[in-house]
This record gives structure tokens, sequence and C-alpha cells, in this order.
């Protein structure tokens, strides 16, 4: 098997990896506030992704198939891309949490 | 260039949302600004590594972009759209916040993480 064609999603599998601390060690209680979690992202996640397959259809950016499993989702959208949408937000949120917590404001 | 209007426009669009609507007043608060440092630092070691064009994960196409990048091959619009998609999902955190009163009070009980004296 091709490892450099799951490139992208081991990418977005460190990001995850990385900030996990974030939740457990600074106390984010991102991963434990689902409802609010989910709330949250669902209008970010469904605008980026309508703009990212705009944009792929568009051909402002396209994926190297090198790097990418060439798994596809409906509307052309790669598997990576709704991972990124996922993963990447909730790496922020995590962040302005922990932030919230070790700076004790809100 | 349209994604570089398109970038452009989703940043007005998501700081007018704040300004007009929302009102969480995330603008205001040191956290914002002190996460965001942190976020843009993570932001170009990753997005470094997708762009960069010696083995790219992501292939722009450089008539719809400005063609600037930096640091290394990230397009600059990647900037504005990181910042109105990771902008935009932390003020409707805030926002939300108001709607789970049972998520603030946990944070109440459970106290900072570095006490002040």
């Amino acid at each position: 098997m091709d490892v450099d064609r799951f490139q992208y999603l081991i990418v977005m599998g460190l990001c995850l990896l990385i900030t996990l601390p974030l939740e457990f060690l600074f106390g984010a209680r991102v991963w434990r506030r689902p409802r609010r979690l989910v709330a949250a992202m669902a209008i970010p996640v469904a605008i980026f992704v309508t703009w990212d397959i705009i944009a792929i259809s568009r051909d402002h950016w396209d994926f190297n198939p090198r790097y990418v499993t060439g798994w596809r989702l409906p509307f052309n959208l790669p598997v990576e891309e709704m991972t990124f949408f996922i993963v990447i937000p909730i790496c922020a949120l995590l962040t302005l949490e922990a932030v919230r917590r070790v700076l004790d404001r809100d | 260039m349209e994604y570089t209007w398109a970038s452009v426009v989703a940043c007005v669009i998501v700081i007018g949302v704040e300004l007009l609507w929302l009102k969480t007043g995330l603008f205001k608060k040191l956290t914002f600004y002190v996460s965001w440092a942190i976020i843009l630092f993570f932001m170009v070691l990753v997005d470094g590594w997708l762009t960069k064009l010696s083995a790219p994960i992501v292939l722009y196409n450089e008539e719809e972009s400005s063609g600037i990048r930096f640091p290394w091959d990230i397009p600059v619009e990647d900037y504005l759209f990181g910042f109105a998609l990771l902008t935009l999902t932390m003020l409707l955190w805030d926002h939300w916040a108001q709607r789970h009163p049972d998520d603030a009070a946990s944070r109440r009980t459970t106290g900072p993480l570095i006490r002040r004296r």
C-alpha cells in the first residue's frame, strides 16, 4: 500500500493528536461539550464546504493524486477536504479555550 | 483572481456578522488575539506542508489567485480563508455558550487552570 496517498489524511490526524493535550492538560473542554461544538461548527462547515465544492468545480484549486486517497464524497468533494473542515476548526476552538483557561479571562 | 476576491469578501462578511449581528465581544478580548497568534504559527506549518511546491498536496490555479506566496509557498489568500473559517467558528462557539448554561457552570466549578492569589 502506498503511504503517500494518505499524506493529507495523516497531516489531519496529527493536527488532532497534537491538540489533544489542550483538552486534557489545559482543560479546554471542547471535546466534552459536543452539543455546543456541533452547534458552533454546523454553519461554518456548510458554508466553507460549499465554497470548496464551487472552488474545485471552477478550478481554483485541485489535489495532487499522489498525496490523496482519491476517495470522493458527493459533489466531487475529496474525503480529505471534509476532514479538514471538521479537524481544523476543532483545533482552533481547543486553542481558544486553552488560552482562555491559561489567561483566566473571557 | 476569484479566490483573492472571495477570500477578502469572506473576511469582511465575518467581521460584519460579529459587529452588526452576533456581538459576542470576542474582538475586544485578549484571548482572541493570543489564540490567533498561536493558530497563525501552526497554520503556517500545516498549510506550508500542504502547499509546498516541491511536493504539493493542494495545487492552486495561479490565474484565480494573486500568485503571492508567503512564507514558503503558502498563497496569501489562504490566511484570509483561514481567518474567515476559524473566526466564524469561534464567534458561533461563544454565541452558543448562552444556550448551553451547563457548559458555563462546569467551567465555573472546575475553576481556572492557574489560580490567582
